[in-house]
């Protein structure tokens, strides 16, 4: 077996287009789990007792499922009942089968991701001491105000690196939206090898993108903890 | 000037404060003793609304509310009439010493950042931290560390000082620069509320002692009275525990 460079370099520059829906998927999945996760941690902190509940059984649930199931379910089952729903009881003259299914892909990750990120926030709000909240109520600020100024700077400190991590594994696993026909890196990629069945050479191409996009990902996570940590770095203790 | 009646607090079956009256005076200095559990912690915070009580009514200067339905508004009003200082300082650790002190200044009473600046190093070379403005909580002391809570509660000029067993979470050789301060604030007549386990402090500046124990108050009277001719028993068997030589005393 011999190896063509001649299609990984093709390749390579074929699988570049890719890139921009890989990030969009990443960064814009992440963009709408950040407000979501941080609403659903507070719930599960401030104990509110029905809401908590439910946050704790949604986490679980995620948790407790493979990504790909969650795919199989979302992207095969759910159009085809939605289908059914819209043409035979709502009457409705809609395609359900037109949907970008960027959008499927995007509620499919954020689902996740929400899930991961709650746990994140929720574990990195408590490393905050709740007496520092308290001082901040009993000079006269509100709680909204605590939250902002005192507590959320000191978490986002502690959270930076399982941030970093749930970043890299949502971009890694948003490698499995070509099974929603999304043309992301390994759709490219697979497509690509499928003419000539040079899967080995496609696999090894967009390993090496993934590799050098995570560590892209981490450079940038190790740039803004330094930001963020400034109050941290002259410690005597 | 502040006036506390009836307060009650239960956390689950436990009854910490079974009806505490307590009232204040400008310019009293009151320390509360009590042996651990007694109450006196809860107390204070329910004051403040850092806990809330479950029954109860507060009177400070016009306000009037019921302590277990007050609104958020009126919370607010208290809280920005009194200041707390914590037995673990609870200093923001994401802002430097000034900053700890401008906070409540800047963002919840809205004053002109410069004079909230001029303020804060005023309270700060008060508690003899004007060497010390720009270090981070982390970067101090526990004595410090305290003094700039202190800084931090007198720079918002309080109706009320609160102070939560402020020298318990200090080394030994620490506590004498916290107490310094603290009689300091009492000669220039601030109003101040002190749970304590400092009897030498009680001893020399108290206007008033109140001793708890099983949340109530079960005694009350100066300094002098408390601790030379207690009329109940529990206080005297605390007294006769804490201080040394309390035998001399009497």
């Amino acid at each position: 077996m011999t190896i063509n460079t001649e299609f990984m370099i093709q390749t390579f520059f074929d699988v570049l287009a890719g890139i921009p829906v890989t990030l969009e998927l990443t960064f814009i999945t992440l963009l709408l789990s950040f407000p979501i996760a941080f609403f659903m941690a507070l719930q599960k902190l401030e104990k509110k007792k029905v809401s908590g509940k439910i946050v704790s059984g949604y986490v679980s649930f995620v948790r407790g499922t493979p990504v790909v199931l969650q795919i199989l379910f979302l992207y095969s089952l759910l159009p085809t009942i939605l289908n059914y729903l819209i043409k035979e009881i709502l009457k409705l003259e809609f395609d359900i089968f037109s949907i970008n299914p960027m959008i499927y892909a995007f509620v499919v990750f954020s689902l996740n991701t929400v899930a991961v990120l709650t746990e994140v926030f929720r574990s990195a709000l408590l490393t905050v001491e709740h007496g520092q909240l308290e001082a901040a109520l009993a000079i006269g600020l509100n709680k909204c105000q605590a939250y902002v100024r005192i507590i959320i700077p000191q978490a986002i400190v502690s959270a930076l690196p399982n941030l970093c991590n749930a970043t890299i594994n949502l971009m890694k696993s948003t490698s499995l939206a070509f099974m929603m026909t999304v043309k992301d890196i390994t759709a490219i990629a697979k497509v690509n090898a499928a003419f000539g069945y040079n899967y080995i050479e496609a696999y090894l191409v967009i390993s090496v993108i993934y590799i050098i996009l995570c560590t892209l990902v981490q450079l940038g996570y190790v740039a803004v903890e330094r930001y963020f940590s400034s109050y941290k770095r002259f410690s005597t203790n | 000037m502040l006036e506390i009646r009836n307060v009650h607090k239960a956390f689950g079956s436990n009854q910490v404060l079974k009806g505490v009256n307590l009232k204040v005076n400008k310019g009293d200095i009151i320390v509360i003793l009590g042996p651990s559990g007694s109450g006196k912690t809860t107390f204070l915070r329910t004051i403040n609304f850092l806990e809330k009580a479950d029954k109860g009514t507060i009177d400070f200067d016009d306000i009037h509310t019921e302590l277990h339905s007050a609104s958020n508004k009126t919370i607010n009003r208290i809280r920005k009439k009194t200041a707390f200082v914590f037995q673990n300082y609870n200093l923001f650790a994401n802002k430097t010493a000034l900053e700890n002190v401008t906070e409540g200044l800047i963002v919840a009473r809205k004053v002109p950042k410069e004079e909230a600046i001029k303020c804060a190093k005023d309270a700060l070379d008060k508690v003899g931290l004007s060497e010390r403005y720009d270090y981070y909580p982390s970067q101090l002391s526990g004595g410090q560390q305290q003094r700039v809570g202190i800084a931090r509660a007198i720079a918002v000029n309080p109706d009320v000082l609160l102070f939560d067993e402020p020298t318990s979470a200090l080394d030994p050789e620490l506590i004498g620069e916290v107490l310094s301060v603290m009689k300091k604030l009492a000669k220039e007549g601030a109003t101040m509320i002190v749970v304590t386990h400092e009897m030498s402090f009680a001893q020399e500046v108290a206007s008033r002692v109140v001793f708890m124990d099983g949340g109530v108050v079960v005694e009350e009277g100066t300094a002098k009275q408390i601790f030379t001719a207690p009329k109940e028993k529990r206080t005297e068997q605390f007294l006769r525990r804490i201080v040394r030589d309390y035998d001399y005393v009497i």
